[in-house]
């Protein structure tokens, strides 16, 4: 059976092109893709967004963006291509045969049926067994993928549950079909680290179960390196290099492959500095032009002759292949040393937490008791002259309430925060006032952070325009040229729309509108997540420098440690709300005390693709779902 | 030069636009437009039909009402006063509405609970008998339909705005103006306010055919303008008499609030389709 199958493999790809074909120009958005996938196995894809990782997924679905098409090649599943096939056969497959499992778990259910009336639809629709009950046929799945209560979850709608139950649930009714084929795309992108662990580890489970192929798409290299079988990397729509999982990332072929790599704080040894890919991946438009390597205008191993043709992809090992003409130099690409380790100063301390505690309580209402739960529950901290201050914990378990709490945006039930000396806990308009010049926070998602109806020259100038002072139209328009420069955006950008940037670029606005006033403290919530890790380098990259010219402190808000580790001097984990665990980085991380600690780090994937990976520590208590 | 805006592009808000214009040019310049005198009686000719039908008299192309009016005179001037109660009742209603709807949103709390509970009693009365027991308790009078317009339909505005202003208020720019030092006045007036800004001129837009409607009710039943000025309403109202003999006097004015209706509503759905940020953001993603 296993020699009959790994001649026949399950999805294969042979020259295939995808292009947009538009009314005034077309451009490839996938170029000469080539791979099989064998029944049981997991090809991980990789790349920076706008790669095209998503477009392979709606390619096997026929599901392509109006105006796309497959132009070239074969794309066939079990011996037959998908792309000629009748559209009911493909419909057959599609959902039976072949699975999907989305980045937003959100997105994949319908907000208004319960998850019962999903499950019964879809169970309905790929076919139960003679006599079989769908509610009992359901419960099954759901215990398959580990999920308690499964007879009141039927009930619930999703907007009812956490991220993470609601990617269980599409996991099972993924699996319930037996597929034999399954697509993940970033499936755990938006989750915790602690859930993005079990999730992960669920679908390695659940496809060892039924000998599933799976595409596991990300952009994390050593989360892709740690699960699947077979990487493939992709730049601008072409693969830069395939092989053996553990094969390319202990020794990545490509210069990307490194680079991507190297983007990545370690988590493990001694700290070393990142490698920062400059720019961005070109447009595809751009792509078109271009004669030689696509990847020479970031390549730190670029040549003359890189950019005459472009660098077929070569064997370089079993299974291995690169598309680069400097392999043997990829190796030479080393990180930057790391900034050196700055000793804090002074060891005035600006801010200080004694016992915070915030109390969120319902919507006021004269007639009912109004019930309260402890967000942050007497949590001690401080936080020094120059120094970078990380929290780390899973969502929900009072990170953003502690930030709000620290900026003034809220105020706290209980316990005494002092700022430079003086006592805000009252937060009355003097506080306030006070505040506003030490402390300036930087929000989480740059969607919501940035009034789409503001220019950006007009929103990193905000805080002129509520002091009065230099509020002239000139003067906010040389100071917002200024900060446009210490930030690296173009000067021109300060007449764009926030919808008119990238991802990152929104970010490092939302940085400059915080860093307005020179504040002596910035609170960052999550500011990286989400990004890809060329673009999360160069930010923390960014701050870094802009802390040097500067010197402000900062609270450092996220989920992913090893960016706290690699920026932060001291780290304070929250669970439910407490500190359970704080001290100097390193020492936390490499020794950690408290329970919660170690199960955090244990769901990180290990720098080292032979360790082995075991996030699920079960530690009592410590398992939030 | 900056491009057309994307809601001027579409063919609703056109058509709107459109006939809100025709509308507006008959009542700025009804008094060089109407071929006669609204008021003036010519008892020799009365019911005399339009123009186009045997017996038709040039000098009234649509004919004249039981007192020998000109019927087209009086519907020209009749736009005056639509358009009079359409434009100040739907501002109106509309400051007091966005107002609550706002402080209600921005501050939450108990403000928002009692905002919320009074918008509540008042909508648990229909629209029309609350508006007729204004009408006797303010009085007739064109000020009074107004007035009695504004007050029945503020709730309209403040209810599906205050939602909005309540999603707005969770967006983190919302928090960064606060924390940069932006008073309450203007974080609502700069950060929120442009937000809810396209929802507020449709919400206005649909109020307008309201407005319309409801003063042609009330005068209609005598409760608006006096006789001595013209209004759809009343039009309709002096045509009953005569409906076998003259019934084109019934259907102009019924059509001249059905346009107008229509051309505020479709005007609202144009708006509503190309300015709804909820709509387009799910466009764009
Ligand atoms: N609906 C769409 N319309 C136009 N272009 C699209 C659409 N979806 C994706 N693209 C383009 O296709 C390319 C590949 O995108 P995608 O597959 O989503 O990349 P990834 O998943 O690696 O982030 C990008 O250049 C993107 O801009
Ligand atoms: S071919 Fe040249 S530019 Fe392209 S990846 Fe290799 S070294 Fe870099
Ligand atoms: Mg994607």
């Amino acid at each position: 059976m296993a020699i009959l199958s790994a001649r026949n493999p399950i999805l294969s790809a042979k020259n295939l092109c995808v292009e947009s074909l538009g009314a005034k120009e077309s451009f490839p958005v996938l170029t000469d893709l080539n791979f099989s996938l064998e029944p049981g196995k997991i090809l991980g894809l990789v790349g920076e967004s706008g790669a095209g990782k998503s477009m392979i997924g709606r390619t096997i679905s026929q599901y392509l963006p109006k105006g796309f098409a497959v132009t070239k090649g074969t794309l066939a599943f079990d011996g037959e291509d998908l792309v000629s096939m009748l559209p009911e056969r493909r419909r057959n497959l599609l959902g039976r045969d072949i699975a999907f499992i989305p980045q937003e778990p959100l997105s994949g259910l319908n907000p208004v049926l319960t998850v019962g009336q999903q499950i019964k639809e879809h169970l309905l629709r790929i076919g139960l067994a003679a006599g079989e009950n769908w509610r009992e046929r359901a419960l099954k799945e759901f215990e398959a993928v580990h999920l308690p209560h499964g007879a009141a979850l039927l009930e619930k709608y999703p907007h009812q549950l956490s991220g993470g139950m609601c990617q269980r649930i599409l996991i099972a009714m993924a699996f319930s079909s037996r597929p034999r084929l399954l697509i993940a795309d970033e499936p755990t992108t938006a989750l915790d680290v602690t859930i993005q662990a079990r999730i992960v580890k669920l679908i390695a489970e659940m496809q060892k179960r039924d000998g599933t192929a799976v595409i596991f798409i990300t952009h994390d290299l050593r989360l892709a390196s740690q699960i699947s079988d077979e990487i493939m990397v992709l730049y601008a729509g072409r693969p830069a290099e395939r092989g053996p999982a553990k094969q390319l990332f202990s020794a990545p072929a490509h210069p990307y492959t490194r680079c991507l790599q190297l983007a990545n704080p370690n988590i493990t040894g001694p700290r070393r500095g990142l490698f920062i890919l400059p720019e961005r991946m070109p447009g595809l438009r751009v792509l078109k032009e271009l004669k030689g390597c696509r990847f020479a205008s970031r390549c730190p191993n670029a040549i003359e002759a890189c950019t005459q043709t472009e660098p077929p992809l070569a064997d370089i090992g079993p299974n291995h292949i690169a598309a680069c003409i400097r392999t043997e130099k990829t190796p030479d690409i080393v990180p930057p040393p790391l900034a050196p380790g700055r000793e804090i100063a002074s060891s005035k301390i600006h801010l200080n937490g004694e016992k915070l505690t915030k109390a969120y309580t319902t919507a006021w209402s004269p007639f009912a008791k109004r019930s309260s739960f402890k967000a942050v529950n007497s949590v001690d901290f401080t936080l020094g002259e120059g120094e970078f201050v990380g929290i780390v914990g899973e969502s929900g378990s009072g990170k953003s309430s502690l930030a709000r709490l620290v900026v003034g945006l809220d105020t706290p039930t209980d316990g005494r925060i002092t700022l430079a000396g003086r006592d805000i806990t009252a937060n009355g308009h003097a506080d306030r006032a006070y505040r506003r010049e030490y402390i300036q926070m930087v929000f989480q998602d740059p969607q919501s952070a940035l009034n789409p109806r503001r220019r950006i020259g007009s929103i990193v100038t905000q805080a002129n325009e509520a002091s009065g002072l230099h509020n002239s139209t000139r003067e906010r328009m040389d100071r917002a040229a200024e900060l446009l420069k210490e930030i690296g955006l173009p000067p021109d950008a300060s007449m764009r729309f926030p919808s008119q940037l990238s991802g990152g670029q929104k970010q490092r606005v939302n940085i400059a509108r915080a860093l307005c006033t020179l504040p002596r403290i910035l609170v960052a919530d999550e500011i990286v997540s989400g990004l890809d890790v060329s673009v999360q380098a160069q930010l923390l990259d960014l701050l870094l420098k802009l802390r040097d010219e500067h010197g402000f402190s900062m609270l450092f808000i996220s989920h992913d440690l090893s960016v706290v580790r690699y920026l932060c001097d001291r780290v304070m984990v929250m669970y439910r709300g407490e500190v359970v665990e704080s001290g100097r980085t390193e020492t936390v991380f490499a020794n950690p005390q408290h329970a919660y600690t170690r199960s955090l780090l244990a769901a990180v994937p290990p720098d080292d693709v032979n360790a082995e990976w075991s996030p699920v520590l079960a530690e009592a208590g410590y398992q939030v779902e | 030069m900056r491009p057309i805006p994307l809601w001027l592009k579409s063919g609703r808000v056109q058509t709107g636009l459109v006939i809100i214009f025709i509308l507006g040019i008959c009542a700025i310049f009804a008094p060089y437009l109407a071929p006669n005198d609204p008021n003036e009686q010519n008892l020799l000719s009365i019911l005399t039909p339009p123009v186009w039908i045997d017996g038709g008299d040039a000098m009234f192309p649509l004919g004249t009402d039981s007192l020998g009016r000109c019927v087209l005179s009086r519907l020209i001037f009749g736009a005056r006063v639509a358009l009079t109660v359409a434009f100040s009742a739907s501002i109106g209603a509309m400051i007091i509405g966005a107002f609550f709807a706002h402080v209600a949103g921005y501050f939450g709390g108990w403000v928002d609970w009692v905002i919320g509970r009074v918008v509540e009693i008042w909508l648990s009365f229909p629209p029309v008998i609350l508006s007729l027991i204004l009408m006797v308790g303010l009085g007739t009078g064109l000020r009074n339909v107004v007035l009695a317009i504004i007050l029945v339909d503020w709730t309209r505005f403040c209810r599906v705005l205050r939602s909005e202003v309540i999603v707005l208020r969770q967006r983190d720019y919302v928090s960064a103006a606060q924390l940069v030092g932006f008073s309450h006045w203007r974080t609502i007036t700069r950060e929120i306010l442009p937000g809810t800004l396209p929802l507020l001129i449709t919400l206005m837009s649909l109020e307008m055919g309201v407005a319309i409607i409801v003063e042609a009710i009330l005068s209609f039943v005598g409760m608006s303008v006096g006789s001595e000025t013209a209004a759809w309403g009343q039009m309709i109202a002096d045509a009953r008499q005569n409906i076998y003999e003259a019934p084109f006097n019934l259907i102009a004015p019924i059509f001249a609030i059905f346009f107008a209706v229509f051309g505020f509503n479709i005007l609202g759905d144009g708006l509503r389709r190309t300015l709804d940020t909820r709509l387009t953001q799910t466009e764009r993603s």
